[in-house]
């Protein structure tokens, strides 16, 4: 192997680097968010009496679940403009995460609301509760204690989705990583210790949720 | 847009599907492998393929690209582009399926592999008869989930130069500027393919659930 | 049931399994330094070019590679006496194909600077160029530091216009860095960037997309493209400058220049400060 291995870029470029990681949770972070309200509108929608809506909400689910992030990323960034939306990079890439990891949130939450026993709904019913309050109380808030775990996931596969933002020179980790090896050619020494970078940040939120999830999240044993 | 550009698109299209088909192939013969060294028994061995399984379910898939595909050239072998990509993908592929099969492997009844054991069936036949079998079948609707995953993982390829369908929609549209359309289509194409798939995959998940009713 | 011809027990049948797995890990490792007669050898040359860059490289709706590069690697090829391949590249990624070995040299609008000199080894300048800033006819930008008037400039990354404009725009300027031409001039189209750096050629293309809006603006640089080699491969430099040398004599690289750029082919400096057209 006559190729000799210099990683100073790489230690001279780490304070960016550190900031491009803080720039990724923050577009996961505000990714996940707007995931998990499109979550929880598009179930309440998906059950809904009005056929259009039952089938707008499956159309989007089925056409983002079967479409790759970047071609939609490029959609938004690239072709909404000519259709009289234009956006920033950084918010085209939260609402692009928004929107993919809403319809994974769809059928995530979904599976949860299904697994609450209907007999839970008649007796709040039955107990005089407004149809709003048993559907916040009795199955909503049960069903995204049960489903925590997959909705974690779901969260480190955002934080990982991230890097794809970059395409659209949204401000992350992967930019930063691109930025350096095009002033260094080192490409090699980049992005191996970029990936390890991801490995670190994606285990410290998988330890965090599932902290949070053993101690406030999932139901005492019985 | 006109035909040549339609036919431009096609031909990423088809570059896609080759991608995608070749690492998936590849990717059940090691995927296979990485699932019966992790269900092996043998601690070290285990905990060796755990890393290997998490390192690639824990980093994005565009870096393990870049890393492979500039790592192989370290090697100094003169590999084709679209090879160092298959064989990035490959790789990817075998630490997900390894990992949905390892979860399969281990869901088939210990009874199943106590009696196998008893009637001292050796461990090659014990896995190709009675385990694999029915691991494999538990497995297919994820493993068929995977399959769409990588189908849409394969526009990651644009960033290493290689023409599929994305970076072909990229050089169209920058050509006849004309983003809606041409990402449109692109986006239509990839729905065509993948769909199916998903619509299978989960036409049998429910099938199966029925089976344990 | 025991089958008595297959004896590996469990333990070396895991083995076998996982040095399966590992051998392809463990590549023989060589050198890839090249030489022409090595290229000949072998029975063609890889040529790394742009694919999405008119006039200089780009690959036509029929898949095939076009443009000033593609005619003066396609005569490399000839005066080798080998079939070319051309290998297209994104911007940011032609120096590392050819500093990994995946392209012999390049003809990929690579423009000749001190700090790339570092990396690569230059031939003579084989083609001109000009870099500079693009924005709306409407805003009045005569200086660098006008430049703040826009909203966001794009670029693509890596490219001779990433340097200039990050190097000339005021600080706090809205930069935006795209993987290559293409991204970059449809960030400029679709109005996601109000200002594009890019090289003389651009307004061809822009005034397809929207006549009469753009104009070029502000001129940051002069530059020249060369071919590129490996630092080190003396060879392969002398060959490239031999190659060069004949077809500006022959007047076959004036004819490829105005065939695709429409202009005469300009003189070239004998010397670059910085960058050395001779391996040494």
């Amino acid at each position: 192997m006559n190729y000799k291995f210099d990683f100073t870029p790489v230690i001279d470029g780490l304070p960016a680097l550190l900031l491009g990681c803080l720039g990724t949770l923050w577009l996961a972070l505000s990714g996940m968010a707007l995931a998990i309200i499109i979550g929880i509108g598009g179930v309440i929608l998906r059950d809904s009496r009005v056929k259009l809506l039952r089938w707008l909400v499956i159309g989007f689910v089925e056409l983002i679940r079967n479409t790759p992030f970047l071609v939609q990323i490029y959609f938004i960034f690239f072709a909404l403009p000519l259709a009289g939306v234009r956006l920033d990079p950084t918010p085209t890439a939260i609402i692009a995460l928004g929107v993919n990891g809403g319809a994974y949130a769809i059928e995530i939450i979904r599976g949860g609301v299904q697994s609450i026993n209907k007999g839970q709904v008649e007796a709040g019913l039955a107990l005089g509760l407004h149809k709003l309050s048993v559907f916040r109380f009795i199955v909503l808030k049960p069903a995204l204690r049960a489903v925590f775990p997959s909705l974690a996931s779901q969260f480190v596969l955002l934080t990982l989705t991230t890097s794809i933002a970059s395409a659209v020179s949204a401000y992350e980790l992967t930019s930063v990583a691109k930025r350096i090896e095009s002033d260094s050619f080192r490409s090699f020494e980049v992005y191996g210790v970029v990936t390890l970078m991801y490995l670190v940040m994606a285990w410290i939120v998988m330890n965090v949720l599932n902290f949070i999830s053993s101690r406030y999240i999932s139901y005492p044993a019985k | 847009m006109g035909e040549g550009e339609l036919l431009f698109l096609l031909k990423g299209f088809k570059w896609t599907v080759v991608l995608a088909a070749v690492s998936f192939l590849c990717g059940t013969v090691t995927g296979l492998a990485i699932a019966l060294l992790r269900t092996s028994g043998y601690r070290a061995v285990e905990r060796t393929t755990a890393a290997y399984i998490a390192l690639f379910q824990g980093t994005p898939l565009l870096m393990q690209l870049f890393v492979v595909y500039y790592a192989l050239a370290l090697y100094g072998l003169e590999i084709d582009a679209w090879i160092a990509v298959a064989i990035g993908f490959t790789l990817h592929a075998s630490a997900y399926l390894g990992e949905i099969w390892r979860g399969s492997i281990e869901a088939v009844p210990r009874g199943q592999v106590e009696a196998a054991k008893a009637l001292s069936l050796h461990y090659f036949w014990r896995m190709k008869d009675i385990v694999l079998p029915q691991a494999l079948r538990i497995s297919l609707p994820a493993t068929i989930g995977f399959l769409v995953q990588l189908i849409k993982g394969t526009s990651l390829a644009a960033f290493v130069g290689f023409t599929e369908l994305t970076r072909a929609g990229t050089m169209v549209s920058n050509q006849i500027f004309k983003p809606l359309l041409v990402f449109g289509i692109v986006g239509m194409m990839y729905f065509a393919l993948c769909w199916p798939l998903s619509f299978f995959g989960s036409r049998l998940e429910s099938k199966f659930a029925a089976a344990t009713r | 049931m025991k089958d008595k011809k297959l004896n590996l027990n469990r333990r070396q049948l895991l083995l076998t399994g996982a040095a399966g797995v590992v051998t392809p890990a463990v590549l023989i490792t060589s050198a890839f330094a090249i030489t022409p007669d090595e290229i000949k050898k072998r029975g063609k040359v890889i040529i790394g070019i742009q694919g999405d860059n008119p006039p200089w490289g780009y690959v036509d709706s029929s898949g095939k590679q076009q443009g000033l590069d593609a005619d003066v690697g396609g005569l490399y090829g000839e005066y080798l006496g080998v079939p070319v391949e051309f290998m297209p590249l994104e911007v940011a990624n032609r120096i590392p194909a050819l500093t990994s070995g995946r392209v012999d040299i390049l003809f990929a609008t690579m423009a000749m600077f001190p700090d790339r000199a570092k990396a690569v080894q230059f031939s003579k300048p084989y083609a001109a160029n000009v870099i500079l800033l693009i924005a709306p006819k409407s805003i009045e930008i005569k200086s660098n530091a006008d430049m703040a008037k826009l909203k966001s400039i794009g670029v693509a990354r890596a490219a001779a216009q990433d340097t200039q404009v990050t190097k000339n725009a005021p600080l706090g300027t809205n930069i935006l860095r795209f993987d290559g031409d293409a991204p970059s001039i449809q960030a400029l189209v679709s109005g996601q960037v109000e200002g594009l750096g890019g090289n003389m050629f651009y307004m061809d293309r822009l005034d397809e997309a929207k006549p009469g809006y753009w104009e070029n603006k502000i001129e940051f640089q002069r530059i020249y493209n060369g071919a590129c080699t490996r630092l080190g491969e003396k060879e392969m430099n002398a060959s490239a400058n031999a190659f060069l040398d004949q077809i500006k004599a022959n007047g076959e690289l004036a004819k490829a220049y105005e065939k695709w750029m429409k202009r005469p082919l300009p003189p070239m400096p004998d010397s670059i400060e910085g960058v050395p057209f001779v391996a040494s």
